[in-house]
């Protein structure tokens, strides 16, 4: 439990995302142009990967632990305990292919209500690859509409042009700085001194933006 | 000397207006004035010296202009004796007198007849010449009617009961108060006193006229379902909800001794100090702890399915009915719950734990659908590791088994919440200096691919691809053959048109690097990912060193989720404050158990200060709840009237349990006066079952009025006499404004058969 806390003082937060969606989304390019804004074609994930990127957001230093999921149905129930204590989740799909946009209601809005052990834990819709204009069958209405109905932000994004891609991390974490009970356990991952903190609004909700 | 002022200046639409004071209902008067003496028993005794006392207030008052009524109390208290007199103009002048029998009331006074004949009687005393003719009577009654003690079981149980037990043996207002919560889930626990002692109905009769004391004689034959309005109010057993100094047994208090418990382990290294320099005067002796340990591993069944409240899931405990929530509910009533107490438990439960691991025999109340529960705490995910590893260590290992793909399919890593916090801590570390992919995965990967070249031999890339991850496989028949490709592919058109992927069939792919590597073979003759034996012994490690303050921590966390799911399960109807009431206390207790959730305390007093508050909210809740299912039960046909008396005691209820401290002083009584509506009178009356014979002979009935056999509480009467002879001498002084009759004479009675109160008012002509 007192690991890394030599590294106290480097950020004042830190919080754990999640990014989940169907096989060849476009999740680890999306994760790859964020942290090192380089775009190129990837392997598939095996299993998940991990990456950590320092942020300034609000004039808060915040420690971003994003674990990227294979979207193979093999890894499916492999990948489930990585929900835990995630503060923030992405869901990725592809504009361009419509299953990927319909399975996001059938299965992975299932295993967040499922595996995720954070009731106010943000959930975040995000369309990829709006570069292929051309071959897009999903239309930004009906991102939005599915955002509304879940209960979760909205954007759509290229990871290859890196269009709207900072911004759908600073966007949800942004909504997480705002719920009190997330902003807890996150103070709580820098080892500091959590149980001087008073306890949360109890009603404190995560709610919608959307 | 000394004298106040009570006024009531709100005008009074009725006689029985709830607010009145007693000295307004009894005289009919709106403001007043007492005047008493400061001694200690503040009456005045000597009635001359209350006469001339009275007289020279009177004076006081006609010389200032007030025409207040002036009272002094008289003769002994206990009589609640009053004279009085008020000046209402120059022309009359009002007197008051009252008085109260309070036993050997005269036969003739206990029923109406009488009490007409005696209001009859005060005419005569003032020597007019009245007749009854010239006179109207008027008469209102309030009857008040106290249900007889509530029977938990149909009447025909209790007088099965009654049969069986020799008459006046065993008092049965005792037998029905144990039994009232039988079927309620806390009853496993303990047994709660129903906060609900009965309903008291009254029964109102406006005003009407009266001819002779013989309508008298029917009145009191009258049937209640005659009276214009039914009002009921519920009475409490003030026990519980003005308990002052903790004297409720219910999981709250029990919780609180936990909460003790915490406190103390903190001071203790191993459980097993607990047990040597322990008081043994503490802990329940060896039968107990047997009976506890054979109901928790023998007569367990396992729970059809998780009690998982939508909002209780956040509460890191083990969910209700598992073997460790089961043992939490235990130990919290077991010697009490203190710290002695549950290290015995606990040291006995593991040991039959161990023994259920030895012997291979499956662990009782734990379910695992092959997956751990991450959301509870730790110990009950050790102890559904365990239920798994018991189950592998049970199955032999078939070596000759035919392989196809499906066998390939193994189960999932399973890891506790502990496994996975090591893993996340090395990928973490190793996660800013290299491009990290999961070592667990891939190893599942290479174990997949092995498995599928073993059960396919002649299986390449492609295939496996297909199969594993059929997105990165594009078909170009796909156009073409539509949904007819598939019984095509399986009648022998192999290998299937198509290619990988790009980012599958790229240079220095991982995926295909590892299909190269891994050899050939049966998913059942790898090494397993998961040894049952190793992992099994962890576990029992792990449970058999637990540090005291760790285990009564996840005790603190599994014992307020299992009570709160326990009560939770009460039916209560749809009385939705009740409902509120606990969701709100779901995440109360969610929040405030946070903090346990790691195991370094830094500041000891103000956790356990704050988790008793927790305990503190957690008792009004579950108070509030006894209530809610207590009236839901007596009033289970009359939702509206059940809402209503609920909504009354929640309103009334809710400022004491805004604060968690118990010891701030309320003096607001509760009030619920409910207006019953026509229809639901038939639902009030059946709270009045026909006493049995058994009861009926202990009482002497001697008032009328009955209702199903039961007299009235007390039986209110106001008489009133108007004057209504509007010509007569008098009449052109009467003050203007006011009604052509002059209210003479009222009497008010209120009584039972063995005390009277009589308040007389008389208006005179001086």
């Amino acid at each position: 439990m007192n690991s890394s806390s030599s590294n106290q003082s480097e950020f004042d937060y830190l919080f754990k995302l999640l990014l989940i969606g169907d096989s060849g989304v476009g999740k680890s390019s999306l994760l790859l142009s964020f942290t090192s804004n380089t775009f190129e074609d990837l392997s598939p994930t095996i299993g998940v990967d991990f990456k950590v990127k320092i942020v300034t957001v609000g004039g808060k230093k915040l420690k971003l632990a994003i674990w990227d999921t294979a979207g193979q149905e093999r890894f499916r129930t492999l990948t489930s305990s990585y929900y835990r204590g995630a503060q923030g989740v992405i869901m990725v799909y592809d504009v361009t292919r419509r299953d990927t946009f319909t399975n996001l209601s059938d299965i992975w809005a299932k295993e967040i209500d499922l595996y995720s052990t954070n009731q106010d834990c943000i959930k975040m819709l995000v369309g990829n690859k709006v570069d292929k204009e051309s071959e897009r069958v999903v239309t930004k209405k009906e991102g939005i509409e599915f955002a509304r109905k879940y209960g979760c932000l909205f954007l759509e994004c290229s990871a290859k042009t890196r269009v709207n891609v900072e911004q759908c991390f600073e966007e949800l974490v942004l909504k997480i700085l705002d719920t009190p009970s997330l902003l807890a356990e996150g103070s709580a991952g820098t080892k500091k001194n959590i149980f001087n903190q008073k306890p949360p609004q109890a009603d404190a909700s995560a709610g919608s933006c959307c | 000397m000394e004298y106040y002022f009570q006024t009531n200046c709100a005008a009074k639409s009725s006689e029985w207006t709830d607010e009145l004071h007693e000295l307004q209902l009894m005289f009919g008067v709106k403001e007043f004035m007492v005047i008493a003496p400061a001694t200690a028993s503040g009456v005045v005794l000597d009635v001359p010296e209350a006469s001339k006392l009275l007289s020279s207030v009177a004076i006081a008052l006609s010389n200032c202009g007030s025409i207040w009524p002036a009272f002094v109390p008289v003769h002994d208290p206990t009589r609640e004796a009053f004279f009085g007199i008020q000046n209402m103009g120059t022309i009359f002048t009002r007197r008051f007198d009252a008085d109260r029998i309070r036993s050997q009331v005269p036969i003739k006074l206990m029923h109406l007849e009488g009490l007409h004949q005696l209001f009859l009687s005060k005419f005569g005393l003032y020597a007019t010449d009245f007749s009854t003719n010239f006179l109207k009577v008027k008469f209102l009654m309030r009857l008040t009617y106290i249900t007889p003690p509530f029977d938990g079981e149909d009447d025909a149980q209790v007088r099965e009961h009654e049969v069986s037990q020799s008459p006046g043996k065993k008092d049965i207002q005792t037998y029905i108060k144990t039994i009232w919560d039988d079927d309620y889930p806390w009853s496993n626990w303990y047994s709660a006193e129903d906060p609900l002692k009965g309903f008291e109905l009254t029964a109102i009769w406006s005003e009407h006229t009266v001819d002779d004391s013989l309508e008298m004689e029917e009145l009191e034959n009258a049937s209640v379902f005659e009276a214009e309005k039914w009002l009921l109010s519920p009475v409490l057993e003030l026990n519980m909800t003005d308990d002052p100094m903790g004297h409720f047994i219910g999981f709250s208090s029990q919780l609180r001794l936990l909460v003790k418990a915490l406190d103390a382990s903190f001071e203790v290294k191993f459980i097993e100090d607990l047990i040597t320099d322990g008081n043994p005067a503490s802990v329940p002796s060896p039968s107990v702890l047997d009976r506890v340990l054979k109901g928790l591993f023998h007569d367990g069944q396992i729970p059809d399915r998780q009690h998982d409240h939508g909002i209780g899931g956040t509460i890191k405990g083990a969910p209700l009915g598992s073997l460790f929530a089961q043992f939490c509910l235990n130990a919290l009533w077991f010697g009490n719950c203190n710290i002695h107490a549950i290290a015995v438990l606990w040291i006995e439960f593991v040991r039959e734990v161990r023994w259920c691991w030895e012997e291979s025999q499956p662990l009782p109340r734990t379910m695992t659908n092959g997956r751990i529960d991450l959301s509870s705490c730790l110990i009950h995910q050790k102890l559904q590791m365990l239920a798994i590893c018991i189950g592998k260590k049970g199955v032999k290992r078939d070596v000759n088994g035919n392989s196809s793909v499906s066998d390939v399919d193994k189960d999932p890593p399973i890891m506790t919440e502990d496994m996975h916090e090591e893993r996340l801590q090395a990928v973490e570390a190793f996660g800013d200096e290299f491009s990290f992919s999961a070592l667990l995965e891939r190893e599942i990967l290479s174990s997949d691919m092995s498995a599928f070249k073993a059960a396919n031999p002649d299986a390449v890339f492609e295939d496996f691809i297909r199969w594993h991850s059929p997105g990165d496989w594009e078909s170009v028949e796909n156009e073409e053959r539509s949904s007819a490709s598939e019984s095509v592919r399986m009648k022998g058109d192999w290998p299937p048109r198509g290619r990988l992927s790009a980012r599958m069939s790229d240079h220095g792919n991982s995926w295909r690097k590892i299909w190269d590597e891994s050899p050939s073979l049966p998913a059942s003759e790898q090494k397993p990912l998961l040894d049952p034996i190793r992992e099994g012994e962890k576990i029992l490690h792990y449970l058999e060193t637990l540090r005291p303050c760790m285990l009564v921590e996840q005790m603190i966390s599994s014992a307020f989720k299992a009570s709160l799911d326990t009560l939770s399960q009460t039916s209560y109807g749809d009385l939705k404050q009740m409902k509120l009431k606990i969701e709100q206390l779901y995440k109360t207790i969610s929040t405030s158990l946070k903090p346990l959730r790691g195991n370094i305390v830094a500041d000891r007093a103000e956790l356990i200060g704050d988790l008793v508050r927790l305990c503190a909210v957690f008792e009004h809740v579950e108070k509030l709840l006894i209530f809610a299912a207590s009236i839901r039960h007596k009033l289970a046909d009359a939702t509206r009237l059940c809402e209503a008396i609920f909504s009354d005691f929640y309103n009334y209820y809710l400022p004491k349990m805004g604060t968690g401290s118990s010891n701030i002083c309320y003096d607001k009584v509760f009030k619920s006066k409910q207006l019953i509506k026509a229809h639901e009178r038939e639902v009030i009356i059946s709270l009045f079952p026909h006493p049995t014979a058994n009861q009926s002979w202990r009482k002497v009935l001697s008032m009328g009025n009955l209702l199903n056999g039961h007299e009235p509480l007390t039986r209110e009467i106001i008489f009133l006499a108007h004057d209504g002879a509007t010509d007569d001498q008098y009449g052109r002084n009467v003050p203007r404004g006011s009604p052509g009759e002059v209210c003479t004479h009222r009497m008010y009675v209120c009584g039972t058969s063995n005390d009277l109160q009589v308040a007389l008012s008389v208006t005179s002509w001086d």
